[in-house]
């Protein structure tokens, strides 16, 4: 695996540099959200048109095979050189899988190759104003058209989501609904792949705390679903939102680690050189790289078993630290930057040094991943 | 080199004859050498440092196998009655330096000190290395109380034969330091396993309000911290495994060193009073990874030369891939 790995990289890399000028951003720094998703599109596109955007994902869908670590080899290489955010490449890590493995196979083949090929984004629809972390309280409800679920030709949404990452540029959305009793919990949830553009649907963007428009309130007000576009199961949503981690939590998260080292080596190329420099920058790094280790250890472990569980909540913990670690090092090495310094770079450094502090949130959150470990993984019992 | 499932048995059965003979109070390197560890390090390095290192922190063993890590690692026939001088606490140099009429060393040494013939020292001459044999009766060898008696540490101070020393490829010393840095950060990562089952357990059982504290969210979130920590030290320590490199290695004994605080300050405050006392047995694991931590450069002391490589090389590699 490893050989034919660093074969592909090596591969890659020569190809990704010699495509240098076309694939870098066409924006000047920083950049706006429509900059930066308008640049993953276009990267996309090439990178489709050359084939390397179907390596790593199966045939049925378009792909052209081989493991799933070269689709991570893939967001790893680009976030490396800033040709995308990896933050927006790696969706596509959260939401194809999931089509793969709920939606109806024409549903899959027709619809991953578009978000493969940059021609779609999709979004996320679980949060709801009431559950955060309670995911399983969710509330926005779907009932068969006509009121018999087993011949229903559509499905009648109402509800709100909120903090649906790129909802208002999606096509369409994975969405949970609750369909069966209000305290059914996880065993009464249903996903939909729902298209944005159907009518019924308002979406309302949210300023987030680096000024960007990146999330979004979505309301469902009557939106009617065609039956087909039913993942999985009726009341089988909780396993299709828990397929979501294996690659959120293996191939994104290396993603965000290339990302990650790559912005320590920004701040190494421009911090003082001094004793204090040294700690600051030395931690972060070894923290890195116990998070590098760790997750490179996760994604082999999948290759060969084909599944992990509550034990990536370690993973996740690592990769949240790590973020903080490493823009905190930006705080405290450019004084200013992030606070007073209004040029390109200083714009640069703070969207993305207040962006990093929703690491411990968004995924489920710090608290969230030690109740797990400490539950699942140190089998410490119920808390309650 | 041996199988995955030779591997398997050897982890279990080292683990247990190591863990037999601290309880029977038994000379653990004579449990060692009967355990075939000087064969087996010849036969497959890292297996043997991974295996006997983990089940020594586990146990809380004193042992010298380290010597026969460096031994090894330089080149030098294996055996008991050779020792070797690690370099001084929380310094990774070689301990010993000759620059013209001053030639001497300093360093740390193991159990075997007390019990071999010769020293093997390491030294830097200003423009090469070499390797120097010194008579233990030729140095002076005092016992290292400090905070953990029982770890069969060693103050050698020693003067350093000027001439008739073997060059020592600069190479052979960072490989060296290299293992015994991953040997270190192995037994720390067995004492600290070992550690965290003992606060899990105690919290299991401990009650307070009406219940076991392991309910307190307090209590888990903590635990839970110490398992991260510890988790990842394992990923570190395979990854210096498959990608053998004196970076990887000095970046396992950080991660060592980082875990085995967060392990030793939670876990202690889990056990509270009990573990305060020297009735419970995390005292021992405590002063054990204190004496330890500082070989061949503290966390600290490595992340900070790190730290200053990245900012001269203004670069920061990545050193594994997937
Ligand atoms: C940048 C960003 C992007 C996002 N994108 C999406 C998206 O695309 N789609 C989507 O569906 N959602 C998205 N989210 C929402 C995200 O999933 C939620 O914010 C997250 O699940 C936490 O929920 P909450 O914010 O309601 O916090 P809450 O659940 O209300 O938690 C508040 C605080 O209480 C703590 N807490 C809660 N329960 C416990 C407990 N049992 N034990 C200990 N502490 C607890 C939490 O850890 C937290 O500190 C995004 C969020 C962010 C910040």
């Amino acid at each position: 695996m490893s050989a034919e790995l660093a074969a592909y990289r090596g591969e890659l890399r020569a190809w990704l540099e010699a495509h240098r000028e076309e694939l870098a951003p066409r924006y000047a720094l920083p950049g706006t959200l429509d900059d930066h998703v308008a640049q993953m599109q276009r990267v996309k596109a090439i990178l489709f048109d050359a084939g390397w955007m179907q390596r790593g994902w199966p045939e049925r869908v378009g792909g052209s095979g081989g493991p799933p670590m070269l689709r991570t080899e893939l967001g790893a290489n680009l976030a490396a050189r800033d040709f995308v955010d990896s933050g927006l490449f790696s969706l596509i890590e959260v939401l194809a899988p999931t089509l793969i493995d709920f939606a109806r196979p024409e549903l899959a083949a027709e619809a991953v190759p578009k978000l493969l090929s940059g021609a779609e984004l999709w979004c996320q629809g679980f949060s709801e104003p009431d559950s955060g972390s309670d995911l399983a309280s969710l509330r926005c409800r779907a009932v068969p058209e006509g009121g018999n679920a087993a011949t229903a030709a559509r499905w009648i949404i109402n509800g709100q989501k909120v903090w649906t990452s790129l909802a208002q540029f999606s096509q369409r959305c994975v969405l949970l609904t609750r369909t069966g009793p209000a305290d059914s919990r996880h065993r009464g949830i249903t996903a939909f792949f729902v298209d944005m553009d159907t009518p019924g649907i308002t979406v309302r963007p949210i300023e987030m705390i680096n000024g960007e428009l990146e999330f979004a309130e979505v309301f469902f007000e009557d939106v009617a679903v065609p039956a087909e576009r039913m993942l999985g199961e009726l009341n089988g949503g909780w396993a299709v939102a828990m397929s979501i981690l294996p690659y959120e939590r293996s191939s994104c998260f290396w993603q965000r680690i290339a990302y990650l080292y790559r912005r320590l080596e920004r701040l190494v190329e421009i911090a003082p050189q001094d004793d204090r420099a040294a700690e600051v920058v030395g931690n972060a790094y070894v923290q890195l790289h116990a998070l590098r280790a760790r997750s490179r250890a996760t994604q082999h472990r999948l290759a060969a078993t084909g599944a992990i569980g509550a034990e990536t909540s370690i993973d996740k913990v690592l990769v949240a630290a790590g973020e903080q670690a490493v823009f905190d090092a930006v705080h405290r090495l450019l004084p200013g930057m992030v606070e007073i310094e209004d040029s390109a770079a200083g714009e640069t450094w703070r969207g993305e040094y207040l962006y990093s502090r929703a690491a411990t949130i968004y995924g489920g959150t710090a608290e969230v991943q030690r109740n797990i470990i400490a539950r699942r993984l140190l089998d410490l019992g119920s808390d309650e | 080199m041996i199988t995955a499932n030779e591997r398997a048995a050897m982890t279990e059965s080292v683990g247990a004859a190591i863990a037999d003979a601290v309880a029977r109070s038994a000379n653990v390197d004579a449990t060692l050498a009967e355990l075939g560890w000087r064969e087996l390090l010849a036969d497959d390095p890292d297996a043997a440092v991974e295996i006997v290192f983990t089940a020594l922190g586990s146990a809380n063993a004193t042992a010298s196998a380290l010597d026969d890590v460096l031994a090894a690692t330089l080149g030098f026939e294996l055996g008991a009655d050779l020792a070797i001088l690690l370099p001084n606490f929380a310094s990774w140099a070689p301990p010993g330096r000759i620059d013209g009429s001053h030639s001497h060393a300093h360093g740390i040494a193991t159990c075997r000190a007390a019990t071999a013939a010769e020293i093997l020292v390491a030294c830097d001459n200003e423009s090469a290395l070499n390797t120097s044999m010194v008579s233990v009766a030729a140095a002076e060898v005092t016992v290292v109380r400090g905070v953990d008696p029982d770890a069969g540490l060693h103050f050698v101070r020693c003067p350093i034969e000027t001439k008739g020393g073997r060059p020592l490829d600069p190479a052979a010393w960072q490989s060296a330091l290299a293992l015994g840095r991953r040997a270190v950060a192995y037994q720390i990562a067995g004492a600290c396993r070992t550690v965290l089952n003992l606060a899990r357990t105690h919290a299991l059982d401990r009650m307070q309000f009406g219940r076991p504290i392991a309910r307190f969210q307090a209590v888990r979130h903590k635990l839970a911290e110490v398992l991260v920590a510890v988790e990842s030290l394992d990923a570190a320590l395979a990854a210096a495994g498959d990608t053998p490199s004196p970076e990887t290695a000095a970046l396992a004994k950080a991660i060592a060193g980082r875990t085995a605080y967060t392990t030793a300050k939670h876990c202690q405050q889990v056990l509270a009073g009990i573990g305060f006392t020297t009735e419970h047995q995390f005292h021992r694991y405590l002063k054990r990874i204190l004496a330890f931590e500082g070989l061949f450069g503290s966390a600290d002391a490595i992340t900070h030369d790190i730290g200053h490589r990245l900012l001269a090389e203004r670069r920061v590699p990545t050193l594994i891939e997937l």
